[in-house]
């Protein structure tokens, strides 16, 4: 293709989406939600993996204490717990703290604890570990140090739980994957065919083009660009609608939802980046896949 | 030269042209004759290449068009004007542009495009109205924009299917003087006309078609 006609195939790529604004804008409008609707996936996607990563690589263990043990005892007890790698000491629960707790727990039927006689609840530690899984952080062999200090009456963490971490993130990964490749496939379904629309309604143009004398490439080339035009308007204005969806929801999350204290961030880079050129391609393809169509003149 | 060798066609059960032998040879200017549906629009057609033979061969200036791939037969349509029967303008494109068109597939400089459009434009009294869009133009208006795009690349051949359909009788002339002069210069051309009047003033060759068979020639 000669360079000189680089810039006509351009301004005709140009010319020919204003003069087809409203087929243009029912494929943008296509691609864009089209992309939207992926877009949402993966975000949510990406949220779920990230709050389930977060709740099931950290592990509570409580280090329940005997009634009456000594302060040296537990300070023993907090500064081995402090020297364990990934392990933080989240709060000591006094007695007197583990019963008012029960207390705000059960509300209005608080008042069952007033026929005790003491105190029956014990002081415990409770310790945070993050990163569980690791080589210096197995449950079962904390579990087991911990008991053998003096005034520790009983260690508990939900052992299953973390056993069952691994797998939920693996079919968690796995659905992802199989509704991430149908939403995919549905979307270059989608945006191709309405491409091939598009160029449909314009055969009459090629099959011109063709009889004076064009070349393949002449033909292709503009609707190419305007198939990347369409894509970079597509993907931006998708990225755009989600991260003003997201924006608003974030903001207003505290009313919508009950787990609103749950970290909700946007798309990383690399995904949006993804879903842009996604939409470039799908442009460029859709064009090439509908315009071939056309060529047996 | 066009040489066709037992050239048929058919589309479907019904036949268009049965085993046409025929040569045109450099330079010449032929009429194709015969009433609607013998066959004159489909000839043009494989001549152009724009349908492919059910048997037979064409050869154009020796390349046979059975044998060539589709970027060869672009360029060879380069050196090919056609006039069609239903003008084949682009609606969305002003008369200049559907014109140009033609010189820009090619690569042609764009002050070249310009000047020679111009000219081509003056030719077939279309000066006036080169920003004027296809639909706005009647249909014998619209069959000079046709025609000059046919001719605005100074074509090897030029082929012209039923070319003055919808002019008056002094247009038709001075189309017919148009397509006469560009036969003087050294290109082929072929006409395909079921107009009587067309056909009586020249001394032209005529081949004559009747039901896609080759019925006479003078």
């Amino acid at each position: 293709m000669k360079l000189r006609l680089w810039p006509y195939l351009f301004s005709q790529a140009v010319i020919n989406i204003m003069n087809n604004r409203l087929v243009h804008l029912i494929g943008l409008g296509t691609m864009v939600i089209s992309l939207l609707i992926f877009g949402i996936f993966l975000l949510l996607f990406v949220n779920l993996s990230a709050w389930i990563e977060g709740w099931g690589s950290s592990l509570t263990i409580s280090v329940y204490l005997e009634d009456g043990i000594g302060d040296h005892a537990r300070n023993s007890v907090a500064s081995f717990i402090k020297r364990l790698p990934d392990a933080e000491l989240k709060r000591f629960v006094s007695k007197e703290k583990a019963l008012s707790d029960l207390r705000n727990t059960l509300g209005p039927q608080a008042g069952l604890l007033e026929g005790l006689s003491r105190n029956p609840l014990p002081a415990s530690f409770e310790v945070l570990f993050k990163e569980v899984g690791g080589k210096d952080s197995d449950p079962r062999k904390i579990k087991e140090q911990l008991e053998k200090f003096k005034g520790v009456d009983e260690v508990q963490y939900s052992e299953e739980w973390v056993n069952r971490f691994k797998d939920l993130m693996k079919i968690v990964r796995l659905v992802g994957l199989i509704i991430g490749g149908l939403l995919f496939m549905g979307v270059l379904f989608i945006v191709t065919n309405t491409i091939k629309l598009t160029i449909y309604s314009r055969k009459d143009e090629i099959e011109i083009l063709k009889l004076v004398g064009a070349t393949d490439w002449f033909v292709k080339i503009p609707y190419m660009l305007e198939g990347i035009i369409q894509g970079i308007f597509s993907g931006v204005l998708a990225l755009l609608t989600l991260f003003l969806a997201y924006f608003f929801i974030s903001k207003e999350k505290a009313y919508f939802f009950s787990f609103a204290l749950l970290d909700f961030s946007f798309l990383p880079y690399e995904y949006s980046l993804a879903i842009f050129l996604l939409s470039v391609f799908l442009g460029l393809v859709g064009s090439l896949i509908a315009v071939d169509r056309f060529f047996d003149i | 030269m066009i040489q066709l060798f037992r050239l048929s066609k058919s589309f479907g059960p019904s036949t268009a042209l049965s085993d046409l032998t025929m040569r045109v040879h450099k330079g010449e200017f032929v009429f194709v004759s015969g009433p609607s549906g013998a066959g004159k629009t489909t000839l043009l057609r494989l001549i152009f290449g724009s349908e492919k033979p059910t048997s037979g061969h064409i050869l154009i200036n020796g390349i046979n068009l059975s044998r060539i791939n589709r970027s060869k037969l672009d360029l060879l349509r380069r050196s090919v004007g056609f006039v069609f029967q239903d003008f084949k303008l682009l609606p969305a494109k002003t008369v200049f542009e559907n014109v140009a068109l033609a010189l820009q597939v090619i690569g042609y400089r764009r002050t070249f495009v310009r000047k020679r459009t111009h000219q081509c434009l003056k030719l077939v009294g279309l000066a006036e109205k080169e920003k004027a869009f296809p639909l706005q133009l009647s249909g014998g208006e619209q069959q000079r924009v046709a025609i000059a795009r046919a001719i605005v690349k100074n074509p090897l051949i030029l082929l012209a299917d039923e070319p003055t359909g919808n002019l008056d009788p002094d247009l038709t002339e001075d189309i017919m003087v148009l397509f006469k002069t560009i036969n003087m210069k050294g290109a082929t051309v072929i006409i395909a006309t079921h107009s009587r009047e067309l056909l009586k003033g020249g001394a032209q060759r005529t081949i004559s078609l009747i039901r896609g068979r080759i019925v006479g020639e003078r």
